[in-house]
Order: structure tokens, then sequence, then C-alpha cells
């Protein structure tokens, strides 16, 4: 337990030099698109594809810090489920190295597969009670689409970044990142396949920057 | 058939030649139009079934076409709703595209195996290729599975904006080797299955079904026309382009869709066809164009021309010597006719020229007897007026006045025989018009027996009369006059003594009879006959007469409408019977 303990710790402080460790806050709003149509319902997103785009529906973008950061624990592990014949969560930011999961919650067959140049993978058809549960490892940073073969409307969105501060936006595109190194940064907002949008940022240990996206 | 005389021969003959003629003209005029007629229909007859084998040809190309686009569509819909084809267009994962469809389309490819000939007008593709949403093309990471072409054809495949629906376009294969190879090329959206937008297009190149097999006729060729250029196998090089220049023409000139025209390459004649093949693609448009050689349909129709030319020349043959015959026969009557004609009218001079001269005789004898009662009238007037004077003396003998009374009476009777010839002779040349008044025939009747009672005559006769207070007859009174005149002086004149004249009028029928009789001695019976001839004198009768008197009262009872004759003349008898018309109208006043 200690030893353990004590690794742990070792890692943590990997992750975050002292030089740089601070407590910088971000928060802002980023200006999102339209909503298509009404949300059906209320936790549920959807990926669509407009003029070959890839996006949520409703919108939701994703806030990220770009910038030089110590590699990460490779044993970071996600989920994506398949459930009701989705992919939930349908847009899941992670950061390089993570290694997901993508356990079948449906009666039926489904066969992932992605053609995205940051991840070509197929997992083929698999039941829910496939073990061990098919993942794969995400080491390359971009965008990731989730396709099951099988069930054609099915669509998921892997982002893949190269840093480990990220969030997703709430409904009105307000966001929050806490807990970021002081210095001078890009502040970037994925918003869909093809736009994302990038503000320079100076964080000040203890302060509390606001960046909006127009 | 006898012809008597020469120019009765002439006209027969000709009117037979002009029959002949014109039957000939009609016999042949029918047999042009037979042959005319018949020509045309089988150059219709070949027409409508050249066109027919087109239209049919045509159909089942259409339909074989359907058949494919409608598979071609079904697997595109196949293909749009595969994850995998959009993964790969919206993935960016391009390179995956074609080994993603490849099982997908796996099918429509030719197999290697097959022979080109069984290819040509199959199902199976020659190659296809992707476009992506911007028109490009999308290269095949292996052309072999896809179907090879050379690069500058499939540039060429390349769009501007992806149709939104399927079209047909016509390729001619540059690179490959002469004759280039056409492809009909179907462009099919692909349409997302989620947003419904187009995301690609699949371009899947065929063999144009060829016209060929059992639905050809022998000698059908059949091509292609794109954008100017024809390409039909078989054919040379410059017909080939003459052809097509001809097609084009014909194209810019008329009708758009399909047309056909008569056309000669190299001396042959052919009939060429040609619809368009891609009727609703936005695309360059293409004609199926099909000749078919009329050699063989000239021929039969040139074969069929001899034979009716043949049978026309035989029903000439037979019209020429049935009209003959019936010339002959129809012409026999008309000869006869034309003798009869000939000698009526040769009967008709003849009557004409007796009755000229007879008219001429009458009318010249008419004049001479006018012209001798003028002469004559004159000299008797002197004498009369001569005799009266002497009698006026008074220093002659008794005798002499009795000689001068007889010359005088006798130059009286003169003067009447000249009155008489000279009314006979105006009667004769038809110079008499009467002038029709109503006449009182009684106060005529009653006039003159008055004037023969004041006559110094031997003896008396006792008068009986039988008529009415009046009665009117249409006629003029001077010449009414002279008849009953003449009648009752005859009455009295070969009357004998102790005789009885009896005068009897009535009206009977809307005529007026009027009756004289008197006693004395009868006429003979031979001269009956003659007493109303001109200057007939009995000879066995004493009375005085000049034989004019009867003549000219019958004359002018004709002239009146009515007529003289003879009753009876026997037993101391004799009367005669005059008719007059009665008078329409009857004066109010008589006299």
């Amino acid at each position: 337990m200690g030893s353990r303990g004590l690794i742990l710790l070792s890692a943590i402080l990997a992750c975050f030099p002292l030089s740089s460790l601070a407590d910088a806050i971000v928060e802002g709003r980023v200006q999102l698109p339209e909503a298509r149509a009404a949300p059906v319902m209320a936790k549920r997103y959807e990926i669509v594809t407009t003029g070959n785009v890839l996006k949520t529906e409703p919108p939701l973008a994703v806030v990220y810090l770009e910038g030089s950061f110590p590699k990460p624990n490779p044993s970071i592990t996600k989920q994506i489920g398949q459930k009701d014949l989705t992919f939930i969560p349908a847009l899941l930011p992670v950061r390089v190295g993570t290694k997901i999961e993508f356990p079948n919650f449906d009666d039926t067959y489904h066969s992932v597969f992605s053609y995205s140049p940051a991840k070509r993978f197929d997992l083929g058809r698999y039941r829910p009670d496939e073990r061990p549960i098919p993942s794969k490892v995400f080491d390359t940073p971009g965008l990731v689409t989730l396709r099951c073969d099988i069930h054609e409307h099915m669509r998921g969105l892997i982002l893949v970044l190269d840093t480990p501060y990220f969030v997703i936006t709430d409904k009105e595109g307000r966001f929050r990142l806490s807990g970021l190194p002081s210095g001078h940064y890009l502040l970037k907002a994925w918003i869909d396949s093809k736009t994302t949008r990038k503000q320079p940022v100076d964080l000040k240990d203890g302060a509390t920057a606001h960046v909006d996206f127009p | 058939m006898t012809v008597s005389s020469g120019p009765t021969s002439g006209t027969v003959t000709s009117f037979r030649t002009k029959l002949l003629l014109a039957m000939m003209l009609v016999v042949s005029g029918l047999t042009l139009l037979g042959v005319y007629l018949a020509q045309r229909n089988v150059a219709i007859t070949t027409q409508r079934n050249l066109r027919q084998s087109f239209e049919a040809e045509l159909s089942w190309l259409h339909r074989l076409q359907q058949l494919r686009n409608a598979a071609l569509q079904e697997r595109c819909r196949g293909l749009a709703a595969k994850p995998r084809i959009h993964a790969a267009l919206e993935d960016n994962a391009l390179d995956l595209l074609y080994p993603s469809a490849k099982d997908e389309l796996a099918d429509l490819m030719q197999t290697e195996q097959q022979p080109a000939e069984e290819a040509a007008g199959s199902l199976h593709a020659r190659f296809y290729r992707f476009l992506n949403v911007d028109g490009i093309v999308l290269p095949p990471p292996n052309p072999k599975e896809v179907g090879e072409l050379a690069p500058d054809d499939e540039k060429r495949l390349a769009l501007k904006e992806l149709p939104d629906r399927q079209q047909t376009a016509y390729l001619t294969e540059k690179g490959t080797a002469m004759p280039p190879v056409v492809d009909e090329v179907i462009f099919v959206p692909i349409f997302s299955s989620e947003t419904n937008e187009i995301i690609a297009a699949l371009v899947v190149g065929f063999r144009p079904f060829e016209l060929t097999g059992v639905h050809v006729r022998a000698g059908m060729k059949s091509g292609i026309l794109i954008e100017g250029a024809l390409h039909l196998a078989l054919v040379s090089t410059a017909a080939r382009k003459t052809l097509g220049e001809e097609v084009t023409q014909a194209i810019a000139s008329g009708d758009r869709t399909k047309g056909s025209f008569t056309v000669t390459v190299n001396d042959d004649t052919q009939l060429l066809f040609y619809e368009r093949l891609n009727a609703n693609s936005l695309l360059a448009s293409a004609y199926q164009v099909c000749i078919y050689p009329l050699t063989e349909s000239i021929a039969r129709q040139r074969r069929l021309s001899w034979q009716i030319g043949g049978a026309g020349a035989l029903l000439l043959l037979g019209g020429f010597m049935a009209s003959r015959f019936l010339a002959m026969r129809l012409a026999q009557p008309v000869e006869q006719l034309a003798l009869d004609s000939e000698e009526n009218r040769a009967q008709r001079q003849r009557v004409e020229a007796v009755l000229e001269s007879t008219s001429e005789e009458l009318e010249r004898t008419a004049r001479y007897s006018a012209d001798a009662s003028h002469q004559l009238k004159s000299p008797v007037t002197v004498l009369r007026t001569g005799i009266e004077s002497l009698l006026a003396r008074e220093d002659f003998h008794p005798n002499v006045y009795e000689e001068l009374s007889a010359l005088l009476h006798q130059t009286r009777r003169f003067t009447s025989v000249i009155d008489d010839l000279l009314l006979l002779s105006r009667m004769d040349a038809g110079h008499l018009k009467i002038d029709s008044q109503p006449v009182n025939l009684v106060q005529l009747i009653e006039e003159w027996l008055e004037d023969l009672a004041a006559l110094p005559e031997a003896f008396e006769v006792a008068v009986e009369k039988e008529f009415p207070k009046s009665l009117f007859i249409a006629g003029e009174k001077r010449y009414t006059s002279l008849i009953v005149q003449n009648l009752l002086e005859n009455a009295r004149k070969y009357n004998r003594p102790g005789g009885h004249i009896r005068v009897l009028a009535q009206q009977q029928n809307g005529e007026v009879m009027l009756r004289i009789g008197n006693t004395g001695r009868a006429i003979a019976l031979s001269a009956q006959e003659h007493i109303f001839e001109r200057f007939y004198h009995n000879s066995e009768t004493s009375v005085a007469g000049h034989g004019l008197g009867l003549n000219l009262a019958r004359e002018l009872a004709r002239l009146h409408g009515g007529d003289l004759k003879l009753v009876r003349s026997k037993n101391d008898w004799t009367e005669f019977e005059v008719c007059f018309h009665v008078a329409n109208a009857v004066p109010v006043t008589t006299d």
C-alpha cells in the first residue's frame, strides 16, 4: 500500500513539475453554433455529419490548453459504451495515451471501427459478453470518428489531445478550467471536425483569466 | 360495214382513232399510276419495317439500360448505407474507399475469365471510380481491381458539380487504339443516408449495348455519335466521317431527339435512324445511330417496278386490243348515224330548195296578180267613166243606150273581178291581216237582204229567216260582209222562179253557224268538189259568174278562224254553211 502510494505520488509529481505547478483558472464562453433542432433528450448527444463536418448535436465544444506538458500516466482508462444503439458518451476528449474500452451494453452485436487517420482500428463484431472488453490505446492526437459497421447511424467522436487540461462546455458554451499552470499559452476551442478556435491566454497563479470565443 | 361516201368514211375513221387514243391514254395513265402507287407502297412499307425494327432495337436497348441503371441505383443506395464508405469519405480515409467498396461492387465488375465478346452487352462494368464531393476523381489504390483507364481518360470523368440524379454520358477512350473504345458512363450520386446530402458519386463505365444478335436484320449497323464523331464499326473512316457530319447536321437543323433520313455513302443508299440515348442527361448528348442498307429494298423495288411495268405493258396491249374492238363497236352506230344524217341533210336541202322555189313562185304569182289588178283597175275606171258619160248624152239612138247599159254592167263586173283578185293576191302573199272586232252578223245579213231585194231581177224569191236579234262574231266587218254578200248573192243568183232562200244563224259551242240555203238546180256531184277552186265555173249553168266568189269567201272565212263548206246540194236544195268565232266582248251600243 505504502509503496504503491509512493509510486502514485511520484507519478503525480512527475505530471506537475514544481516550476509550473500552480492553480490558475480560465473561464469564459464559447459561441456555439445554432442547434439544428430543439434537443429531444436533455442528456443525449449525437454526432452528425453536415457537409462532411462532424459535430455534436446539440452543439458542444471542447476547450483545451495547448502547450508542452509532461508525458501522461499511461494507466488512464476510459470507456465509451454502446447503449441503445448509440455511443455514450458521443464525444470524449482524452489525453494521448489513454486506453479506451468499448463495452457493448446492448443485446445485439456491434462492430466498432474507425478510418480516422489519428487511429485506424477495427474491433470486429462482438457481443455484450465479450471479455476482455475490446479496447484501444489512443496515442496520436487528432479526431477519431467511431462507427459501427452494423448500425450505420452510430457515430462517436474521440478527441485525442496532447494536453491534460481540457473540458467540455455546457450547452450554453460556458467552461471553466482550473488547476492550470501559469504562463503564456494558447487556449483552443474545438467546435466541430473542421472548426477549432484559438485564443492566447496569460495564466497567473491564483488568478482567473476570462476568455471568450466569439 | 359499208362506207358509201368519202367524207363520211374520213369522219368515222377520225372518230375511231380519237376513241382509240383516249382509251389508250386512260389505260397508260392507270398503268403508270399503278406502278407509281406500288413503288411508293413498297418504299413506305420498307421504311416502316426498318423504322419498326430500329424502334424495337432501341426499346430493347432502353429496357436493358433501365434494368442496369436501376441495379446501379440500388447498388449505390446500398453503398451509401455502408458505414465504411461514409467513414472513408468523411473521415479522410480515401485510401480505404475502394477497398471498402470492393466487396459491395465485386460482382459489378466483369471477371477476368469472361471473354470480351460476352462482356459487351452484359451487365458487367468495365470500370468504376468514385468522385468526391467536389467532383474530382478519387484515384484507386489498385486500378486493376476497378478497371484500368488511361490517366487522361480518368481525368475526363471529373465533373464540375455532382449531379443530383443518375446521368448517362458516353466517353470515347482516347488512350486506346483505333478504333477508340466507347464507354457508356453512368454517374450515380451517393446520398448520405443521414442528411440526404450528396457526399460522393459513383462513376461506372460499361461497354455500350450493341445492337447485335437476333434483333438485328442482316446488314444493319449501329453505332454511337458522341460530340459529332460517329463510332460505327465496320464502316470506313471516310464514310464514318461523312455519316457523322450528316447526322450532326440533321440534329442541328431538325429534331434534336430522333429522326431518320436517307443517305448515300460510297454509292450505297442507306436509311439512317438516330435517337438520343441520354435523353434526360445534363451531360453531352449522345445518339444511337443505325444504318440500314436500302440496296436490297431498292433492288426489290426495281424488280417490282419491272413486274408492274411488264404487267402494265400487257395490260396496255390488252387495253389496246379491247379499245380497238370497242372503238369499232362503238363507231358502228356512229357511222350509221353519220350516214343517216348525211342522207337526212341531203333530203332536207332538197326539200328546202323546193320550198324556196315554191315560195318564190308563189310570191311572184301573188305580186303578178296584184300588179295586174292594179294595172287593170285604172283603164276599167276610165272605161266606166267614159260609158257613164256617154249614157248621160241624149242624142243617141235608144238601142245605143241599151248597148251602153250592157257595157257599163260588164265594166262593173270587171271591177268586181279585179277587186276580188286583188284581195286574193294579198291573201296569197300573206299581207292580209284581220283587225278583229265584234261584228253583228244579224245586222250584216239584214243589210244585204235589203240590198238584194232592191235589185231589179227577173223573178221574186221568198226569204225565210231564222236568227236571233243579234249575233256578234269576231272579225273585220268588210271581209265578213263580203262572205255574207257572196253567199246571199249566190243563193239568189242560182235560185229558180218561185223558189225561196232560207237564212239560219245560231250560236253553238262558242261558234256562230250561218247556213244559207236556196232552192234551184243542184250542183252536179262531179262539180261539187271543185266549186271552191279559183276560176272554176260550172259550164252547165247559164248564170253569169267569174268563179272567184266562193274561193274568196272560203279563204276569208278561214282567215277568220272559221270555214265555209257545202252542206248539201240535191233535190232542188243547195245549202252552204259558214262558221265564225263568237266575239269575246260585245259592244254596248249597236246601230
